[in-house]
């Protein structure tokens, strides 16, 4: 990764995070975007046909495609060929229930499509005690009718203190059904704030994954946790925080955030019924200052040039300062270890 | 025997940025940033190019520096072989 040619600031971002709705069929305890009713306003389909041909423009590479769930939207297939069309590729992150044989094979019609399909265990009881019960039965009916056909797809899972033990049997849950693993951060955004205490991995259990990681090149991260990232897997992905250099989030009702874990008022940085997309991304004060935030206090830290401090969104929720470093970063993580181990001698 | 052509890998995107070519693997994700300012257009990747084929009006250095440069891109699978009849 060269992050000189990042921090110059790229003409539009690589990719982004399209949120295209609110409304859910599930209420997940660690949903980033407490999605269940859709937004009041959400973008209408002239508007979304509009930004895909704003994406197009601006030469956008990838969209990446989550709500709620996106299958929620009556148009949701329309606005998706409308990105294919134009050579936009996209990835649909969903939680499964509303994919059938029909709606696979329609969507195996592209070759531009990616599906991730959210899984939060590896057994039935822990992944249904986060999303709702029969939900990980119909999450793995859609995995093997999307293993049939010719669509890339994933796992996505968010690492959770209760499914942090399974990981590597969901990854032999994966290779089983022919797809790949991909493990998402848990973020103290959405339902995820109301539920952070309870559902947070421990620092031991993010150390064990940080190692379980390094082990496991082909399991994808969508670089969530690459201020967790160990030596081994450097050069594998990001180095820094892409929010707003790389990437940046569509809302439901067209307002731009640096990443989909700000989406507060605080971190709007436009919205596409006042300003063009191209007028947010280069002109916007919020992304102006992610692209030159700094995380000082990290600066005197080893694995410094490892993370350049981490997540901001996680800073910002645990500690309300998104030049604070991350809080669950690998060297804290380690120290924390370190401290309780002192704490327990000194006992 | 169709003669060998090489194009942009399906899975791959390339555009033009301000310190030259940006090209993007979706396989990855990986990126690959290329300083090559204006000197070859994004769109040259968009259809089959032959073997050794440079746009015209370069000097021979870099001539040599682009092909040396597209052997990369091959090598890293950013694009691939493709017959071109």
């Amino acid at each position: 990764m060269s992050n000189r040619f990042v921090e110059e600031g790229l003409r539009s971002p690589v990719n982004l995070t399209w949120e295209v709705s609110l409304a859910c069929n599930l209420r997940c305890s660690h949903c980033l975007s407490s999605s269940g009713e859709p937004a009041k306003d959400e973008m209408t389909t002239a508007e979304a046909l509009d930004l895909v041909e704003q994406l197009y423009e601006a030469r956008v590479f990838q969209v990446n495609f989550g709500g709620g769930e996106p299958f929620m939207r009556p148009d949701f297939e329309e606005i998706l060929a409308a990105c294919h069309g134009r050579g936009i590729m996209t990835c649909i992150s969903t939680n499964g229930t509303l994919l059938d044989s029909a709606r696979v094979e329609r969507l195996a019609a592209t070759r531009l499509v990616a599906i991730q399909v959210s899984m939060d265990g590896a057994k039935r009881e822990t992944c249904d005690a986060i999303r709702g019960a029969g939900v990980y039965d119909q999450a793995i009916a859609a995995l093997k009718l999307l293993a049939k056909s010719r669509i890339p797809t994933s796992i996505n899972t968010v690492l959770t203190a209760q499914n942090a033990a399974e990981i590597p049997a969901l990854h032999d849950l994966a290779k089983e059904l022919g797809v790949s693993l991909r493990v998402s951060r848990f973020r103290p955004s959405g339902r995820g704030a109301d539920n952070w205490q309870s559902l947070k991995p421990s620092p031991s259990q993010l150390l064990e994954f940080s190692e379980w990681l390094a082990k496991s090149g082909e399991v994808r991260t969508g670089d969530s946790f690459f201020s967790l990232t160990s030596q081994e897997r450097q050069g594998l992905g990001l180095n820094l925080c892409g929010a707003a250099k790389l990437t940046c989030c569509v809302g439901p009702t067209g307002n731009m955030y640096p990443c989909a874990f700000l989406q507060t008022e605080r971190f709007q940085a436009g919205s596409l019924r006042e300003q063009s997309f191209q007028q947010i991304w280069d002109d916007s004060e919020i992304y102006a200052s992610f692209r030159s935030l700094r995380i000082h206090s990290c600066e005197e830290c080893k694995r410094f040039d490892q993370c350049h401090g981490g997540c901001p969104a996680v800073a910002w929720h645990l500690k309300n300062d998104i030049n604070g470093g991350d809080p669950e970063c690998l060297e804290r993580c380690v120290t924390s270890i370190a401290d309780d181990g002192v704490k327990e001698s000194a006992a | 025997m169709a003669a060998a052509g090489i194009q942009l890998h399906p899975a791959c995107r390339v555009r033009q940025e301000g310190f030259g070519l940006l090209f993007y693997d979706s396989r990855g994700p990986r990126l690959l940033f290329a300083e090559t300012g204006k000197l070859l257009d994004p769109d040259f990747f968009n259809s089959v190019r032959r073997q050794g084929e440079l746009p015209a009006g370069l000097s021979e250095r870099e001539q040599s520096v682009l092909g040396k440069f597209i052997g990369l891109l091959q090598e890293r699978g950013f694009l691939r072989e493709q017959p071109i009849c």
